[in-house]
């Protein structure tokens, strides 16, 4: 196109120079591998085999999945009473809390989807002479839901005091705040080295100090009732920072009037906490529960490197699954399978992370 | 300032200096012969004061073991998916925000969709790509990935999105050509967003772990993340608790030396990126 005196890309030309390094390596390397997984999912794919000879797998449609997800004479029942009640109970407490109006429409939904979820799933158990033809599976989407569990109430609340009590411009304050954010840039492998030392029996941190009081030391990543309970400690130490910043956000935006006016009502402190800080910041706990519940359902290194899994696949989780079936059992086609099975539970909270994100600007 | 705030400090000290402890420990250990080590860790206040002092771990990390070359690995990729990752977004980016086209509402929705794909979903088919490309065990393949991922392209066109039009329509007027606003007028203007997004990748390159442990298999071209990795899954042979620890600050030192230095980018590049995958 000529404009004037020199020769010009058109708009619509520049726009497509300026896209197509970004549109090239993002079809190549993510649009495609996508749908590639979920072509692999549908085949019968070793890895070693495929590796020396492409012909070597076969397709079978949904057949892995069903090898992984479900089992023979599998019936539907009330299996895991706890669960299912408390399943109930959301769905009584959703009813309420729609008909009074207290919560919001989008978290009433939101919490009569997970307690339908709650109700319905576990319900589902091998009938006589039945079984799962993946024992392991669903234990191990259990301990991720249980990790998930932990570690999202654990840092939520913990950063949620943190950044109310933070929440002033001053020098100590700001040096604090770094200290709380410092462990937050370190990667994985230094998260689990440290631990690995602190929860160590006989050279841990924990151990030495629990020593000076009398108590003998506890067999953290070994013993089944603490491995969790490890994961969860080094992952909410790992991951407080970037939560305390959200936090942080949203008490900028809370108006010191409202404080004001409340100290001369005589609610200072936790009261005004109580019922000014947390109303106020239904939002950004909104957003963030749901911004480490899609971090945290990914979790993969801590398991791996601090308990391999163990004790006694108490501490297995969903990644390092998929990532054992693939690269150790050679298993692509089932690992592929989870992989879709992992994206759909990131895709659902992603979608509400979306809304969310929409609502708030 | 009132005696309540003094209170509240004080408080607030004892949690923060809990939350240094795991860190300052891992330092004070690196800090600590081997020897005394495997006896004991709490030598001097829970071993927490590096008493009695020795550097010699670090000295014996760089004489022999492969950390300082997978430190060098490190650098060489996370420099190249930073400049990598800059020149895809910001041309992106630039072309989403500013310019009018066919089909750039629909190239903007599948670009969303793409923020919802997590690394875990695909690193098996990708795995099986690289595999037939032969492309594993090479610094492009450790690279490569992460160019794809649109989140980088949503903070610069958002970025782009915010200024004025009217300095580019004062560029239009007299003749300039597109790319050369792009490359003379946004680009410079667009300086603290690429500094984010630099933090953010550069970050992301330092401590990826769960694709190069399955891209790189030979120890040649294990990141420090990956080779730490390595270290401590066979404690038992390695050569001492003091230097595994050396290697952990060693592996920890650009990151947190970059936190300090670019504190407020840092912590605005990590909120943007786990608030958006």
């Amino acid at each position: 196109m000529r404009e004037g005196r020199k020769a010009y890309l058109s708009q619509t030309q520049a726009a497509w120079v300026l896209l197509t390094p970004f549109l090239a390596t993002y079809a190549l390397f993510l649009i495609y591998p996508f749908f590639r997984g979920i072509w692999i999912s549908l085949h019968d794919w070793n890895l070693l085999a495929v590796a020396f000879n492409p012909d070597a797998k076969e397709f079978v449609g949904l057949r892995n999945y069903e090898r992984v997800m479900w089992g023979r004479n599998i019936t539907w029942g009330f299996a895991s009473p706890v669960l299912q009640a408390l399943g109930l109970l959301g769905l009584v407490a959703a009813a309420y809390l729609l008909r009074t109006n207290r919560l919001g429409r989008l978290n009433v939904i939101a919490l009569a989807v997970v307690s339908a979820a709650l109700v319905f799933l576990p319900g589902f158990h091998p009938g006589e002479g039945g079984r799962w033809y993946d024992r392991r599976f669903w234990p191990t989407v259990g301990n991720t839901i249980l990790f998930v569990a932990w570690a999202v109430p654990g840092v939520t609340i913990s950063a949620m005091v943190l950044a109310a009590a933070l929440n002033r411009e001053t020098k100590a304050m700001g040096a604090l705040r770094t200290l709380f954010f410092l462990s937050q840039v370190l990667s994985v492998t230094v998260v689990t080295l440290i631990w690995q030392i602190m929860f160590s029996p006989r050279q841990g941190l924990i151990a030495n100090v629990m020593e000076v009081f009398g108590a003998s030391p506890i067999n953290w990543l070994t013993d089944e009732k603490f491995a969790m309970a490890a994961i969860v400690i080094a992952t909410v130490w790992w991951s407080l920072g970037i939560a305390m910043i959200l936090f942080l956000a949203g008490l900028q935006d809370i108006s010191k009037d409202i404080y004001e006016a409340a100290a001369l009502d005589n609610a200072k402190g936790i009261k005004a906490f109580w019922y000014i800080t947390l109303p106020n910041l239904r939002r950004t706990i909104t957003l963030v529960v749901v911004l480490q519940i899609i971090l945290h359902f990914q979790v993969f290194g801590q398991s791996h490197l601090m308990t391999q899994g163990g004790p006694n696949d108490t501490t297995q989780v969903l990644v390092r699954y998929i990532y054992q079936t693939g690269f150790r059992d050679s298993e692509l086609g089932r690992a592929s399978a989870m992989a879709v099975f992992l994206f759909l539970i990131m895709g659902l909270f992603s979608v509400v992370q979306f809304i969310v994100g929409r609502e708030k600007s | 300032m009132n005696k309540g705030y003094y209170w509240l400090i004080i408080a607030l000290s004892i949690p923060a200096f809990l939350w240094l402890v795991p860190t300052l420990w891992m330092v004070s250990l690196s800090f600590q012969p081997n020897e005394v080590l495997a006896r004991t860790t709490s030598t001097t206040f829970f071993g927490l004061i590096p008493l009695p002092f020795t550097a010699e771990n670090y000295s014996a990390l760089f004489a022999f073991g492969q950390t300082p070359w997978w430190f060098l690995n490190s650098v060489i990729v996370a420099v190249g998916m930073t400049l990598g990752v800059l020149a895809v977004s910001t041309t992106a980016g630039y072309a989403l925000a500013r310019l009018e086209f066919p089909f750039k509402k629909m190239i903007v929705v599948i670009c969303l969709i793409g923020l919802m794909v997590p690394e875990q979903a695909v690193f098996i088919p990708l795995y099986t790509m690289f595999a037939d490309f032969g492309w594993h065990n090479s610094y492009h393949a450790l690279i490569l990935p992460r160019m794809a991922v649109p989140i980088g392209v949503f903070l610069m066109m958002q970025f782009f999105q915010a200024i004025p039009k009217d300095i580019e329509e004062a560029a239009r007027l007299d003749g300039v050509g597109w790319l050369k606003i792009f490359w003379y007028v946004m680009l410079p203007l667009a300086r603290p967003a690429m500094m984010t997004l630099a933090i953010l990748t550069f970050l992301y390159a330092w401590n990826d772990y769960l694709w190069p442990l399955v891209s790189a298999q030979q120890r040649d071209y294990f990141t420090i993340t990956l080779g730490l990795a390595s270290i401590q899954s066979n404690f038992a042979q390695s050569e001492g608790l003091g230097r595994v620890m050396a290697s952990g600050v060693i592996a920890s030192l650009p990151v947190v030396i970059l936190f300090l230095i670019f504190q407020r980018y840092v912590v605005q590049a990590m909120t943007v990126g786990g608030s958006k995958g």
